[in-house]
């Protein structure tokens, strides 16, 4: 007889465990009458982290598929705009070096490589002003759309910057309210397994005994089920990822009309990097640094430099760093999403987008019984593996291609023995062809594509020799493409409004569903 | 750009109105907002389509007179009065300003060869108090409206139109940003949803909305009959 998989029991009530809970409530909606049921269990004495400020593009399709007001999100998360990332001091620490890593993909991206034509060019502008106008409006600090433009659609890509705390409640409301996921405030005291190692419940001491199919641990760093219970084990990263602390504060603005940024600033520092997020309401920062390679107290004086006068009343919240993953994700009927299957720094937004792709692929793959969930569970482990990976190499990209050598900390992530074999090779690789279609990141759902590596790498003054025939097919299309970026350009910076101001009219208006 | 007063029978005694219909005075107009009551007058003649406020992204209704910018294709008509003219071409220059009267002193209505607006003894003009009705019916019905397009949206009975168009000129014109009922959604309106339309007089006004689709042919063949004269 098969054992068909119908109660799904997600343990945990910060943003993974929410947002599980509304993707695959969303998923399996129709289901619901007839004993499908999501159950979120949530510790009533355990603080949520709360870290992630910034997310991915990908956030827009999974609220919306959830059935949430986009209007709503905005106003009741602290939510705004964030098209993309710049980072500066990263390449030569000099005051004017910044490069942008956009959420638009370059210009013609489908048709052709613009890389080397923009090599051939002479780089007389940057690599992302010259195929893509978001640097652009970024710098004039635009919104991405206009208050006419419908809930969820852009005229230039979009994610948000938002309040997490804030973004868990919204969701608890919408998923218990629209979703039918069952809320249940309890600790678990204890885990009951069969003889396969299956949980087959959570004890708890407020609700008793709960059963399910599928549990989903999205305890954070306490990794309760994967950790604890099934004992799976965690694969350190920080000898590629040195950073381990995070110095987190928020910052408020000076007057309420305040520009705020649409992009998140991440400024290299002598031992990481600060992260400075603006939110409607205020700046969220952060130091992330590596405490090999710097004390607490000289990463609060580079922290305070960053703020300026105003930073010294400001209360600062120290986050101890852990990066790595779990050896694998989904053991018998346990899968982790969250910090309970891996944290990396934040340094592109990564947890969110992955939390997202993990619960897609949970809801979407839903084993129908247990006979076959190992099968499912395989699958999830070896594509989530693979995703940890390209997060790892991407991220360590940013550091290893840098030309600062003014502190131990810039010259020890360039050591070729810090850097993944497979980066490595993808660099020899690239010094003779830039990325782009056809490169090994052609998987369905590659969270950065190979447009995102040829922004970073030509960012930071990567060089890639071209041959001298390698333009010459494409090139009158090319030209096409530049002058058409640079109209886009033109036409979107006459017809963007403010991201405050968005952002004020979408309090007072809304925005249309339609 | 615009000089907006309050109307008053001292300070503007001296100030004259051209109330005739004609380009010079603003009247080429291609989308101009209208409310609930007009719809059944609208519709013989025009499309009348919803779109959104660019300052405020709320959705009206608007009836559409020509393709181009500044375009009215029914101005001559208009001007002999053989079909309808919506209030809010009837009210320039004119604002209401409380229950009072304001006046945009740049319009080019605003005019010396144009008549005045109060008599001798400082009592508005018949013009004026045509005005002022025209202006009580837009205030009416400008909270009818906003009502009216939140439920099509709530109920989502909307759906965008892209009218793409090929011209005698040889010129294709794309309107964008203009949105009509959704026919299939109407259709599929819960029996609860559809009585409460008919009882707040909604569903009168869509299906206005929606006959006047066939309009939009006719507004096209227009064009072209201008076209062709223009060439001539």
């Amino acid at each position: 007889m098969t054992q068909p998989i119908q109660r799904i029991v997600i343990v945990g009530g910060g943003t993974a465990g929410w947002l599980t809970a509304g993707v695959i409530a969303a998923r399996h909606q129709a289901r619901m009458k007839s004993g499908f049921s999501v159950t979120l269990v949530e510790s009533p004495t355990v603080n949520i982290i709360g870290v992630g400020e910034g997310t991915w593009p990908t956030l827009r399709s999974t609220l919306q598929k959830m059935g949430v007001s986009e209007t709503d999100f905005f106003r009741r998360c602290d939510t705004a705009f964030k098209q993309g990332a710049k980072f500066a001091r990263w390449s030569t620490g000099a005051e004017n070096d910044a490069y942008y890593h956009p959420l638009m993909l370059p210009q013609g991206f489908a048709q052709l490589n613009m890389v080397p034509h923009w090599l051939e060019s002479g780089q007389n502008r940057s690599f992302c002003d010259s195929v893509c106008p978001q640097g652009d409006i970024c710098d004039d600090g635009l919104a991405p759309k206009l208050i006419t433009t419908p809930e969820f659609q852009g005229i230039a890509n979009y994610a948000y910057h938002l309040d997490a705390g804030k973004f868990s409640l919204f969701l608890n409301e919408h998923c218990t309210r629209k979703l039918g996921v069952r809320h249940v405030s309890a600790d678990v005291t204890d885990v009951e397994q069969a003889e396969t190692g299956d949980i087959t419940a959570l004890i708890t001491r407020e609700a008793g005994r709960i059963e399910g199919d599928l549990f989903v641990d999205c305890t954070g760093f306490h990794a309760v089920l994967i950790g604890k219970t099934m004992g799976v084990g965690f694969k350190d990263c920080s000898d590629v990822l040195f950073c381990d602390t995070a110095l987190a504060v928020q910052v408020p603005y000076e007057t309420p009309e305040d520009p705020i940024a649409s992009h998140t600033l991440s400024t290299a520092q002598s031992a990481g990097w600060i992260w400075d997020i603006g939110l409607p309401t205020r700046r969220g920062l952060g130091y992330v640094y590596s405490s090999r390679h710097s004390g607490e107290d000289a990463a609060h004086d580079e922290l305070m430099r960053y703020i300026g006068p105003r930073g010294k009343d400001l209360s600062v919240r120290k986050i101890p760093i852990r990066s790595g993953h779990r050896h694998i994700f989904w053991k018998n009927n346990c899968v982790a999403v969250g910090l309970s299957a891996g944290f990396l720094e934040p340094l592109e937004a990564s947890a969110i987008v992955l939390i997202e792709l993990s619960a897609k692929l949970i809801a979407e793959q839903m084993p129908a019984c247990r006979e076959v969930m190992d099968i499912v569970a395989d699958r999830f482990n070896e594509v989530t593996t693979y995703r940890w990976g390209r997060i790892i190499d991407f991220l360590k990209m940013h550091y290893c291609l840098t030309q600062r050598k003014d502190s131990a900390f810039w010259r020890d992530n360039c050591d070729p023995a810090t850097i993944p074999e497979r980066l490595q090779k993808l660099l020899r690789l690239w010094k003779y062809q830039p990325p782009w279609f056809l490169d090994e990141f052609d998987r369905l759902e590659e969270i950065f594509p190979a447009a995102s590596y040829q922004y970073v790498l030509y960012g930071m003054g990567f060089r890639t020799e071209i041959g001298p025939h390698d333009t010459a097919g494409t090139a009158q299309l090319a030209g096409r493409m530049l002058s058409e970026n640079a109209s886009v350009s033109r036409q979107l910076r006459a017809q963007l409004p403010k991201n405050r101001e968005l952002l004020r009219k979408i309090h007072e208006y809304g925005l249309q569903p339609i | 750009m615009s000089n907006i007063v309050v109307l008053d029978n001292q300070a503007h005694r001296s100030v004259r109105v051209d109330s005739a219909v004609s380009a010079r005075n603003g009247d080429n107009e291609r989308f101009v907002p209208v409310v609930l009551a007009e719809l059944p007058f609208l519709a013989v003649h025009y499309p009348i389509l919803l779109s959104k406020d660019s300052e405020t992204g709320a959705f009206f209704c608007g009836a559409m007179m020509g393709f181009d910018a500044g375009e009215n294709l029914f101005l001559a008509e208009q001007a002999a009065q053989s079909v309808y003219r919506p209030l809010n071409l009837r009210r320039a220059p004119f604002f209401a300003a409380g229950n009072g009267l304001a006046l945009d002193l740049d319009h080019p209505r605003v005019r010396p060869d144009g008549q005045s607006l109060f008599n001798e003894a400082g009592k508005p003009s018949a013009y004026v108090e045509t005005v002022v009705a025209v202006l009580r019916e837009l205030k009416a019905g400008a909270e009818s409206v906003k009502e009216f397009t939140e439920r099509l949206v709530a109920l989502k009975l909307l759906e965008q139109i892209e009218l793409d168009l090929a011209f005698d000129d040889g010129r294709p014109r794309k309107v964008i940003g203009l949105y009509t009922i959704d026919q299939q959604a109407l259709a599929a309106l819960p029996d609860e949803a559809v009585l409460e339309l008919f009882r707040k007089g909604y569903l009168q006004a869509i299906h206005l909305l929606a006959a006047s689709l066939k309009q939009v042919p006719l507004l096209a063949q227009r064009k072209n009959r201008h076209l062709l004269s223009a060439a001539v």
